[in-house]
């Protein structure tokens, strides 16, 4: 039916019209930018004297520098801590909204994600307060637990003050994605397993888990190329600090480029950024097709 | 037994909605205590113990955010932002609408592999690319200008996949019929097809709007012109400054979350949309 009126092979050409903006730009600003970071990382360079080639050299120079080490295994713990926290919490408050029992749905929905619309550099200025030692977290938790750690002064507590807000920040949008896949899971499935009996447990491990498998995959896979390019939560709150315990790897990019004017160096520590997310990007094609 | 079940369901009732309520206002407090705190007077900010309301109120903060910096022009830094974000909405509508009618509409050699391509890029993050973007940005002369900040904020694979899947869902006979009333190809796009994606388009702005708005790294390393600078900008730099006034600060924050709150209070239906719509199956 849908292929009937298609045949005209000069009509479908028009296609190429339409899609030739998107094409020319997605190329020139997206494309060719990616793949000179290739040429450039092969290069000593600060934009104002000559480009000298020096082959493989920031490479070797990256593998053996521990700040880019340590930044790289920083950014893959805040990036697992955040994807393992906010999926969790998302696809729980998806559950509690969805459940019957629950009232005022769109009104908690909204307050949930409330901090998804907010501004980064806004929440990052309110949290610092927060966080501060006589501001209100602080206070909380040392009314509760008797002590509260220094949150952006010490080394142990910072990355996690780190995860926190960046959970906080994201867990709306994920669960509304959450949320979304479970109004397409059929009601008559668990209207059939209600009849034989199943609790809401087995309901959950055997009807909602399994459905919800294409929006699992695609909700850890956009958090983690998400929470793996954050920036702004510790550009403005800490600075990589305290003693580097928070620089991420996009923190690391921007200082070895644009505030050591060391561009080659920096571009490949972006070949690093991107050769990282495409290995978890195929092995998110490779979860979604075993799925399919 | 009938009774006690369903007492239980009330207890559990009570138990889920007392939850729901506690996290959701854990989750919007932040932003409560943004507008409080702006309202306090430096002093009492971080004063101990904790003033949960401003003992004086001190309204005069919004107006100094305004007047009280010479060297932080905040007011030419919301004009900056609303500009380069209206500007780069419309390009990604553009792109998006034009692109995924394009990939959905019509079957051209090529298709399916041009289409991987524009979706890939969703990989490309501003992160990954900002060295060579900026020199090649500069070398267009484009340092400093609206247009280094629209183009590359303008482009959206997410955006191009969205349209696309909206397009596929919408039936060909619309298209059929003007296409046998000899309506060009053109015309059926912008009179028939567009229209019906008012709210496809809708959902992209606002989610788009947010990724502009709210964006960092990219100005930062492209403006250094203070007239230039856009606001989240104007507000990490002037938090770096000596002796911040905190209530200042903070109004600023609030100044600069307000646009996008009020877009979703009005629009959280598309808001919402927007979001399900990434989980869409492909």
């Amino acid at each position: 039916m849908r292929a009937s009126g298609y045949s005209v092979t000069a009509l479908q050409r028009h296609g190429y019209v339409f899609v030739a903006p998107t094409l020319i730009l997605f190329s020139v600003f997206l494309i060719y930018p990616m793949l000179s970071a290739f040429d450039l990382s092969l290069f000593d360079w600060n934009l104002i004297s000559a480009k000298r080639f020096v082959g493989l050299k920031n490479f070797r120079l990256m593998l053996q520098d521990p700040m880019v080490v340590n930044s790289y295994v920083r950014t893959l713990s805040f990036c697992a801590l955040t994807v393992i926290a906010t999926n969790v919490l998302a696809f729980v408050f998806a559950l509690m909204l969805q459940s019957n029992l629950a009232k005022a749905k769109n009104f908690l929905q909204s307050l949930i994600f409330l901090p998804v619309v907010l501004s980064l550099v806004a929440v990052g200025v309110v949290w610092e307060l927060m966080f501060q030692s006589t501001g209100l977290i602080s206070m909380a938790v040392r009314s509760i637990f008797g002590f509260s750690p220094a949150w952006l002064t010490d080394t142990r507590a910072a990355p996690y003050a780190m995860v926190i807000i960046a959970t906080w920040k994201s867990v709306g949008f994920y669960m509304i994605m959450y949320i979304a896949g479970l109004l397409d899971i059929p009601e008559t499935y668990y209207e059939a397993a209600r009849i034989d009996g199943a609790g809401f447990w087995r309901q959950l491990t055997r009807i909602t888990v399994p459905s919800l498998r294409n929006t699992f995959v695609l909700t850890i896979v956009s958090s983690i190329i998400f929470s793996f390019g954050q920036f702004a939560i510790q550009y403005v709150i800490t600075k990589g600090g305290p003693s580097h315990s928070t620089e991420i790897l996009a923190l690391l990019i921007y200082r070895q480029g644009f505030e050591l004017y060391k561009f080659g160096y920096s571009s490949a520590l972006s070949v690093l950024f991107f050769m990282t997310l495409l290995v978890f990007s195929v092995i998110q094609l490779k979860l979604m097709r075993a799925g399919e | 037994m009938k009774k006690s079940y369903r007492r239980r369901r009330i207890i559990r009732g009570i138990a889920l909605n007392m939850t729901a309520v506690i996290i959701g206002l854990a989750f919007s407090f932040p932003f409560l205590w943004m507008i409080l705190s702006s309202l306090k007077l430096n002093k009492d900010v971080l004063a101990y113990p904790v003033n949960f309301l401003p003992p004086t109120w001190n309204w005069q903060s919004y107006v100094n955010v305004f007047t009280a910096f010479p060297s932080f022009n905040f007011p030419r830094f919301i004009l900056n932002s609303v500009f380069v974000t209206v500007c780069a909405i419309l390009l990604c509508l553009f792109l998006s609408a034009t692109a995924g009618y394009g990939f959905s509409k019509y079957r051209f050699r090529g298709n399916a592999l041009l289409f991987t391509i524009v979706l890939s890029t969703v990989m490309i993050s501003f992160e990954a690319i900002v060295v060579p973007l900026f020199i090649f940005v500069r070398s267009l002369g484009m340092q400093n200008s609206y247009w280094g900040l629209i183009i590359p904020e303008g482009l959206s694979a997410f955006g191009v996949f969205m349209m696309r899947q909206f397009f596929y869902a919408l039936p060909n006979d619309y298209l059929e019929s003007a296409r046998m009333d000899g309506a060009n190809e053109y015309l059926i796009f912008a009179r028939i097809a567009l229209p019906m994606a008012r709210t496809a388009l809708l959902a992209l702005v606002i989610f788009h709007a947010q990724y502009v708005w709210n964006m960092l790294l990219w100005p930062m390393i492209l403006i250094s012109s203070p007239d230039m600078r856009v606001l989240p900008q104007g507000i990490a730099l002037f938090k770096g400054g000596y002796n911040t006034p905190y209530p200042e600060q903070l109004a600023a924050c609030v100044i600069s979350c307000l646009p996008l709150v009020l877009l979703y209070l009005f629009f959280s239906k598309y808001f919402i949309k927007g979001v399900a719509m990434t989980g869409i199956k492909g």
